[in-house]
């Protein structure tokens, strides 16, 4: 995948990514963990990949809260070893991609200025996994204000849009200006510049499928809360799906949106999860069948170039989806959940 | 209570005057008793609907809620939620049932569409939304639950003064005016027949010595006559 042969380093971070990817956990430590309670999850925890912080964080949180911190700080661990193996054009895709806890970390900075949150508690919902180190990262923790964390950002991608919604920011008093433009450079930054290449064309598909998916889940959510937005200010550009005219067009109606996304090429992978959504009224089965389709696309090109981004990408796929499935099963026999329950949110392949 | 009352026809007459004025009363109030709870009636039938919702609301707000929670994480789920500016207000007037005020509660911004809820949209997900939406529908139902069951509250109350109000006038201040009254007439009625008798006495008495007189006057006139002749 390397498109300048030294540079970068597929062969090594791959078979890294492989003995990483061998010790997540599998349907039958889903299956156990799905029978304990709060506590004996994180005592299984203990004794597995999560050992370290566990211990770490034992001291300062207890109960599912230990959990989700561990399970996050585990993740940044992982992802940061990534970036740490990484050279070259090889750093370059897989950060593109991480940036996305980069841009999670700068909403959740600005959320807690907004809502004038301790920093303490703001540090700990940070989730240091993308590109942005520690300093930068704690430095945004001591901002005192929005135009702050600008400055301070200043170097990176996020500044120049973020200082542009901030007019808007001024005018509504909502944080969904700077939010939505934080995230819209996340998705924008994905194919710019994307390498060409066999490999490189793959990894653009599944950017592009990440893309559509998105566009997919946003479109269909303006459209069901009968909101008077018109979908293509959400509209993300990149993706194959829709195009931001169609969809204007298109507006907020339901039953177009699904016949598009029914016609697409992912209709046949979506085409369950539609009838759902339109029987039930509810997006929860088709967003869970957006994961499902990504992490399985994923995992087919990591299968066809077993030295590219692409296996790298899939396990980054899949550490978020044990990620979220342990914590789903935590949280859900915390609120008292039925185990059939649980089992149905959740996304194993 | 009735011997602490002067019988007199004065304090007969006032005593009349008030169990007049009670009875009325009373009347209007067993009246204004019985509306309340028919209207009461009414409310606690809106009341126990409301209050299925607001339970049925609630069990899907904390199920959607922990779903949210357990699927996108609690620090999601509170940063979507710390990014909310636009608070709820509500604003109270009032009402008269009855003669009872009771609270009308108007609530605003309760309900938001999804770009005034603070969170961004392209990086927040569906489970989010559908928890908001849940927790608006929630918090309508509470502003409803507090108007209904807050005007049940102040009926009930208002019923069972009035109530009370009936009985004491039923049992206790009728009964004691209809004693006093029995009292002062039973005392007017004595004093009467003393009136009565004195003056027969008075009368008996002054003809006796009437009568008395005039034997004393024949005698002295017979003496008389017998010292002439």
């Amino acid at each position: 995948m390397s498109t300048s042969p030294g540079s970068s380093n597929p062969e090594y971070v791959t078979t890294r990514v492989r003995s990483r990817r061998s010790v997540l956990f599998n349907d039958e430590d889903y299956r156990k963990l799905i029978r304990m309670g709060p506590a004996e999850i994180a005592r299984f925890m203990e004794e597995s990949e999560y050992e370290r912080e566990i211990n770490a964080l034992g001291a300062r949180h207890s109960g599912v809260d230990l959990i989700e911190y561990a399970l996050n700080r585990n993740l940044a661990k992982h992802f940061n070893d990534l970036l740490d193996w990484a050279d070259g054009r090889l750093y370059d895709l897989i950060a593109r991609y991480l940036r996305k806890f980069d841009a999670w970390n700068v909403k959740t900075v600005l959320r807690g200025i907004y809502s004038e949150a301790d920093s303490a508690d703001v540090e700990t919902d940070l989730i240091r996994a993308g590109e942005m180190d520690d300093r930068l990262l704690d430095r945004l923790l001591d901002a005192g204000s929005i135009e702050e964390v600008i400055d301070l950002l200043d170097r990176t991608t996020f500044a120049d849009p973020l200082r542009a919604a901030l007019e808007e920011y001024e005018e509504t008093g909502v944080l969904v200006p700077l939010e939505n433009a934080v995230d819209r450079v996340f998705y924008e930054q994905l194919l710019s510049d994307l390498p060409g290449g066999e490999a490189n064309q793959t990894y653009r598909e599944f950017l592009e499928a990440e893309i559509d998916f998105r566009n997919a889940r946003n479109a269909l959510r303006l459209a069901r809360s009968g909101a008077d937005i018109d979908p293509s200010e959400y509209y993300i550009e990149g993706g194959q799906l829709f195009g931001a005219s169609q969809l204007s067009a298109i507006g907020g109606n339901v039953e177009e949106l699904v016949a598009v996304i029914r016609d697409s090429t992912y209709g046949d992978d979506l085409d369950s999860a539609l009838d759902e959504f339109e029987a039930a009224d509810s997006l929860i089965s088709f967003e869970r069948a957006l994961d499902v389709a990504l992490l399985e696309y994923s995992d087919r090109l990591g299968f066809i170039h077993p030295l590219s981004v692409a296996p790298i990408v899939s396990y980054i796929l899949a550490k978020e989806r044990e990620v979220d499935n342990i914590r789903a099963i935590a949280r859900g026999r915390e609120a008292g959940l039925s185990e059939e329950e649980i089992e149905e949110e959740l996304v194993i392949l | 209570m009735a011997e602490d009352v002067k019988p007199t026809r004065k304090n007969l007459m006032a005593i009349e005057d008030r169990i007049e004025l009670s009875e009325r009363g009373h009347d209007t109030l067993e009246q204004k008793r019985d509306g309340l709870i028919m209207e009461f009636m009414d409310i606690l039938d809106q009341a126990q609907d409301i209050r299925e919702d607001l339970d049925a609301n609630y069990e899907t707000a904390q199920r959607k809620i922990n779903m949210a929670r357990a699927m996108e994480g609690d620090v999601a789920v509170r940063g979507a939620a710390a990014a909310l500016k636009e608070h709820p207000e509500i604003t109270t007037q009032s009402k008269n049932i009855m003669g009872v005020v009771v609270p009308q509660i108007e609530s605003s911004r309760v309900r938001k569409s999804l770009d005034q809820r603070g969170y961004g949209l392209l990086g927040s997900s569906a489970r989010i939304d559908e928890a908001a939406d849940a927790y608006e529908e929630l918090l309508e139902s509470i502003i409803l639950a507090a108007e209904v069951e807050t005007a049940m509250k102040k009926m009930l109350t208002e019923i069972e003064t009035t109530k009370r109000r009936v009985n004491a006038l039923e049992f206790k201040l009728l009964p004691d005016l209809h004693e006093n009254k029995e009292y002062i007439e039973q005392k007017l009625e004595e004093q009467e027949r003393e009136e009565i008798f004195r003056l027969k006495k008075i009368k008996a008495k002054k003809e006796e010595e009437e009568s008395e007189a005039a034997a004393t006057e024949a005698e002295s006139e017979l003496e008389v006559v017998e010292v002439g002749d």
